[in-house]
């Protein structure tokens, strides 16, 4: 990752963080990475918990934190500029569909990371969601994923979870990983089941998969007893605020993470996609509907996990962000440099990390896009260093191989 | 287990085997399949549901009845508020909810049409797949719909998915890729799901306009005029919106449509696609509600005052103002490039014959491809002509719809009286009919599918649809002409079943039945 962000700054923007930076010893160059201010290595013990939330489609950073100190924003984003933000600082707010996530922020349990990107810079959702997932700095590099990666890292009894009906690439690559959706609702036959074991031991391709299968945690329960669990699942969502309408939609998902990440048995790593973010047209009252959803679903985590929350971080990343400016239809188009945020109550919150680009017409990547200034690798790897407790050995080799010269954010948690 | 040719004609390039199929293919499967690539009727009962121009105007109505119906509610609010100055804020959103309540009958009746049609189509599309004749066809439908995916879950396209598949893709499966792409891309399925029926080219007439609103509006705010309406309650107006360009649909042409994402195309290619196809769009409210004589008759219009006027370049190829040709013109060359033909051959061979499929093979199809002047059947020809698609290791794992139109067929099972149940499993299998949630499709190898939840799933699928059994023959015996499995652990453990139904739960759960092979 370059470090050449501090001429791409707007001077006219961000006075305050940059005093700040200072009163803390870092100065010079180094100022620009304001995650780095000291060395802390938080307790990591073998009951962390990382829930990663991605947003497929490219969530727009700009409509969830509006830069309000910026002086280029309300210019460029014209009618979509968010006005009735809720206050975060003096030059940020955040969108007021998300009032939990506010809480959390004044909880400290909330922390935005600004300007981030995987390390790809064409707008093709599908390639930098690739890219983001397999942990490479290119789509196509490699063949599983990073989250998966880290389970097999971890050892021992830890495993992932994945709420999703096919496998995503970013869990790929441990056969401690599994997915879960909503049952159907009929029962399974365990009969059938121990029939067909015979069979399926023979694949080599499907092998695994089948004992995963067997070993799900309610296999051999009754359906009535699936059905209850999806219930319990749906009506912590509810209880969350989270919408149902028939479907199942984000807060149901993190809340059915959250359910299989409790307690001692429960995943270490969690894992829940999204999609609906691409907000081509009529941003704002789509962003409105989708952030509600997003913030009903981290009060659906807390809820979920109990005490455990102390122990947790919930990561919400997107592929890229959406172009500064408006496009023709009330909606923005793709574009490079996103936001992500943290919360859980292991997240060192109640600030806004990461490195301000700035507006101007200089610090636009291509003259239309947010700059990215922190590859979402570094982010990443910082997770899994302080977080969970992966060994730098690892970290380097098995799960962000070739990518030294990205070096881990500290002080997230 | 490996596959002898019949059954790899109808299990790998088909939609799974009927009871009786692989004995009709005879000793030539090649010619079997490429038989197939005759022009077919319509699936039955196709000809009585509504066109998309139909549903377009059904759901204009809605929309124009759900605007009134905020308008009325606005101003009786503003009413109540000047009534109560001192306000009683608890009484507006319980009027509201009465209100949604209160949906006029007209409205309901359009709404429930359109559900009703979706339904009935898909299901009519299911019954047609199970019992069709010509499945390799078949099968190239649903490749090409799914290729050029629009998912239902985007509200303004959710009716017109399954038309666009009727009125775009069936019509040229054996013709020119050109003109699918080109019939594809002016459906409004596509026109709407991808956001370009809100592109307006920033030179157009339509922008010029807005902008001249808008300084005519900054300059009479400037002199005070609007300050002098006496109603200091009154909302500011609303800002005149500019409208310009939106590169969804562009962008998504190039990377998933024709060149694929490494197809060598640049962001100005997307700027430039995108400025040639401005105005490309779908009837305004106006035309299809109005009066007689402003009746659309068309489900794509051509607004000349949205599309940007001039020369634009894409690929380095300059293309002169020409209207809408000028945007056909572009798709027409870039049917015929080169990374077009790579990457349509890839994702075929890659459907069809292996998640990796051997880079000879695709190479082989795309020359063909070119070489033909982009006619479709010269490439699936190459591929059904060609040894390597014929690998007696090669094998692809069921989707859950292919699974599902798998069983069905082998089964001779019917959808019965209602499909919402076809679409309930569907869901719950994970692949929910038209909703993949990306243009990018649903994906298409096995470690996207073959995950310990799917195959529970599939188990308690496979129960499902084999208590609905009523086969005249026993499970070996249908195992034996679907799968080929005559012994082993499979056909052993179908002997052995309590019950025929046990029996059929087995084969359509077992590993043999998950694989086109």
């Amino acid at each position: 990752m370059s470090v050449e962000i501090d001429d791409a700054r707007d001077p006219r923007f961000d006075a305050s963080r940059r005093r700040l930076l200072a009163a803390l010893g870092a100065a010079g160059a180094s100022a620009a990475l304001s995650l780095w201010p000291r060395l802390t290595l938080a307790a990591t013990g073998t009951d962390t918990r990382l829930l990663v939330v991605l947003l497929r489609g490219a969530m727009d950073g700009l409509h969830l934190l509006p830069p309000q100190g910026d002086a280029d924003y309300a210019r460029l984003r014209g009618a979509l500029a968010v006005q009735d933000a809720l206050r975060l600082d003096g030059d940020f707010g955040l969108h007021a569909a998300l009032p939990f996530a506010h809480q959390l922020y004044a909880r400290r349990q909330l922390l935005p990371v600004l300007a981030v990107a995987p390390p790809y810079r064409q707008r093709s959702h599908f390639d930098a969601q690739d890219c983001l997932e397999n942990g490479s700095d290119r789509p196509g590099g490699a063949r599983d994923g990073w989250l998966g990666r880290c389970v097999g890292a971890l050892g021992g009894e830890a495993a992932g979870v994945a709420v999703a009906q096919v496998m995503p690439l970013a869990m790929r690559g441990s056969d401690r990983v599994a997915t879960w959706s909503p049952p159907l609702p009929r029962p399974l036959d365990d009969a059938l089941m121990t029939q067909l074991q015979v069979l399926y031991a023979a694949d080599p391709q499907l092998a695994a998969a089948f004992d995963d299968a067997l070993q799900a945690e309610d296999a051999g329960m009754a359906g009535a007893m699936a059905g209850t669990m999806a219930a319990q699942d749906a009506g912590a969502a509810a209880a969350a605020g989270g919408r149902r309408l028939g479907g199942f939609r984000l807060p149901d998902a993190l809340a059915a993470a959250a359910r299989r990440m409790r307690g001692a048995e429960g995943a270490r790593v969690g894992f829940v996609e999204d999609t609906g973010w691409d907000t081509h047209r009529g941003q704002a009252q789509a962003l409105q509907r989708k952030f509600g959803e997003l913030d009903a679903g981290l009060r659906a985590v807390e809820a979920g996990l109990g005490a455990d929350w102390a122990r947790t971080v919930v990561l919400v990343v997107t592929e890229f962000g959406r172009t500064v400016a408006v496009n023709g239809s009330a909606g923005t188009d793709h574009g490079v440099g996103g936001h992500a945020l943290l919360a859980g109550g292991a997240v060192r919150g109640g600030r806004i990390a990461g490195d301000w680009p700035g507006l101007g017409a200089r610090a636009l990547h291509e003259g239309r896009d947010l700059r990215a200034t922190t590859d979402l690798r570094a982010l990443f790897k910082g997770l899994l260093l302080t977080h969970l407790g992966v060994s730098e050995a690892a970290l380097e080799t098995r799960i962000f191989p070739d990518s030294r010269a990205v070096r881990a954010m500290t002080g997230l948690v | 287990m490996p596959s002898t040719p019949q059954f790899s004609a109808v299990n790998r390039f088909g939609l799974g085997a009927r009871a009786d199929e692989v004995a009709e293919v005879g000793d030539d499967p090649r010619g079997w399949l490429l038989d197939q690539l005759r022009p077919a009727p319509m699936p039955h009962g196709y000809a009585g549901l509504p066109s998309s121009l139909e549903l377009l105007r059904i759901r204009a109505g809605l929309v124009q009845g759900a605007l009134q119906a905020r308008q009325t509610e606005t101003d009786r609010a503003a009413l109540s508020r000047a009534a109560a100055p001192t306000g009683d804020g608890a009484q507006a959103p319980s009027s509201r909810r009465r209100d949604a309540r209160a949906m006029p009958e007209d409205r309901r009746a359009g709404a429930r049409t359109l559900v009703r049609e979706s339904v009935r189509e898909i299901g009519l599309r299911h019954a047609h797949a199970a019992t069709t004749a010509l499945p390799f066809q078949e099968r190239l439908v649903r490749f090409w719909s799914n290729h050029f995916a629009v998912s239902a879950d985007k509200n303004a396209a959710r009716s017109q998915a399954a038309p666009m598949e009727r009125e775009a893709i069936r019509p040229h499966v054996l013709g020119r890729f050109a003109d699918l792409l080109l019939a594809v891309e002016t459906h409004p399925a596509m026109l709407l799901y991808l956001d370009n029926v809100a592109s307006v080219g920033e030179g157009s007439r339509l922008a010029g306009a807005a902008e001249r609103r808008a300084a005519r509006r900054a300059r009479m705010a400037a002199s005070g005029i609007g300050d002098e309406t006496g109603m200091e309650d009154a909302p500011p107006p609303r800002p005149v919106r500019i409208p310009g360009l939106n590169e969804n649909l562009a962008r998504e042409i190039l990377e998933l449509h024709t060149l694929g994402v490494d197809g060598g195309y640049r962001q100005d290619d997307v700027r430039e696609l995108a400025r040639a196809i401005s105005g490309w769009g779908t009837p305004g409210p106006r035309q299809l509600a109005g009066a007689e004589h402003a009746h659309a008759e068309h489900a794509f219009v051509f607004r000349a005052a949205a599309h940007e006027p001039g020369a634009r370049t894409v690929l380095g190829r300059r293309y002169a103002e020409d209207g809408l040709e000028q945007g056909q013109a572009i798709l027409r060359d870039l049917a015929l490039h080169p990374s077009t033909a790579r990457h349509l051959s890839l994702k075929l061979a890659r459907h069809f014959v292996a998640d990796a499929p051997p880079p000879a093979l695709v190479e082989r199809m795309a020359a063909a491809y070119l070489r033909s002047g982009g006619a479709l059947p010269a490439l699936y020809r190459a591929m059904v002509s060609d040894d390597a698609a014929w690998s007696p290791q090669a094998r692809k794992f069921r989707t859950p719809d292919d699974f599902v139109v798998a069983a069905m067929r082998a089964g001779d099972l019917t959808l019965g009286e209602d499909p919402r149940g076809l679409l309930r499993l569907l869901d719950g299998l994970g692949q929910p009919v038209f909703t993949p949630r990306s243009p990018a499709g649903f994906p298409d190898t096995t470690a996207d599918w073959a995950t310990g939840d799917a195959l529970r799933k599939r188990v308690q699928a496979a129960s499902a649809l084999a208590a609905r059994m009523r086969s005249p023959l026993l499970p070996v015996a249908l195992a034996r002409r679907t799968v080929g499995a005559a012994d082993g652990d499979l056909a052993a453990l179908l002997r052995r079943a309590g019950s025929p139904q046990e029996g059929y739960a087995l084969l359509f759960a077992s590993p043999a039945f998950q694989w086109r092979v």
